[in-house]
């Protein structure tokens, strides 16, 4: 590798931040969590645990198309 | 199947300045149910998944949770605050589901007696090294201790609920609950330790 070459430099500049990346991954996934209570390491775990996106769309296909508006709200301007 | 409901105007569920057809953040083109599903939708969904022990399944019960709660959201008198009768209707949904399959777990008297010999197994942290690893290990705890004392500690988690709101949903004071809370703790962490 030509340490001249620009595009060799660009290279191992990347593979640098890659290493340095994979370093940081690595100490973050060996950090050792401490709860004091179950309930605390549950909480913790409800928050890291998201939802699937799915639900939603199932549950709008399941409540049906919203009703259209009356013509007499739209023309008084209320939201309901 | 049921029909829905007719929600009353004045349900305090509905997002300030919302109109039918306005799809909040959450997607959901029905302002009361955007709103409660905004709010609610997390927890719910984490109830259903450890007490079901299933992600699928866990979604379909989120799913008929809230469909439900939309088409009875008429019946809701404000007794309660939402999240605990959404609560309330995911408890009985889930324990529904699990008799159905045959899956609950028997406790045995022999267990309980070896987590009250177990020393300081409450007081000591908990520590896991393995963040990605947790879920399962909380799953494969949680499936292992009563059913009382797995719902006790799932719903003790939300900081949401108080003593007495978990008394109610559980059918109990909530000295009994502070009580039980105590040796769900202790069977929590002697079984966690064996998921090691």
């Amino acid at each position: 590798m030509n340490p001249l070459n620009p595009h060799s430099k660009l290279q191992r500049l990347s593979q640098e931040q890659t290493l340095s990346e994979q370093q940081v991954q690595a100490q973050q996934q060996q950090q050792i969590l401490e709860f004091a209570t179950a309930e605390e390491m549950i909480r913790y775990d409800a928050a890291q645990t998201p939802v699937p996106a799915s639900v939603t769309e199932r549950l709008q296909s399941s409540v049906g198309p919203v009703p259209p508006r009356s013509w007499w709200r739209r023309w008084l301007g209320q939201a309901g | 199947m049921e029909e829905p409901q007719p929600v009353a105007s004045s349900t305090p569920v509905r997002s300030p300045g919302a109109a039918p057809g306005d799809r909040g953040s959450v997607g959901l083109a029905i302002p009361e149910l955007a709103a409660i599903y905004e709010e609610n939708c997390r927890p719910i969904y984490y109830l259903a998944l450890r007490m079901l022990g299933d992600p699928t399944q866990a979604e379909d019960a989120t799913h008929d949770v809230f469909l439900k709660a939309y088409r009875k959201l008429g019946e809701f008198k404000g007794q309660s605050t939402i999240r605990t009768w959404l609560y309330r209707i995911t408890i009985n949904h889930c324990q529904n589901l699990l008799q159905t399959w045959h899956r609950r777990h028997i406790q045995t008297t022999d267990d309980e007696e070896l987590w009250e010999r177990t020393a300081g197994a409450s007081e000591s942290p908990l520590r896991i090294l393995e963040t990605r690893e947790l879920g399962q290990r909380i799953q494969k705890t949680l499936q292992a201790i009563p059913e009382e004392y797995r719902l006790l500690l799932l719903l003790v988690a939300d900081e949401k609920l108080s003593y007495d709101e978990i008394g109610t949903l559980t059918s109990q004071t909530s000295d009994a609950v502070r009580g039980k809370l105590h040796r769900a703790r202790k069977a929590f962490a002697a079984h966690f330790r064996k998921t090691a």
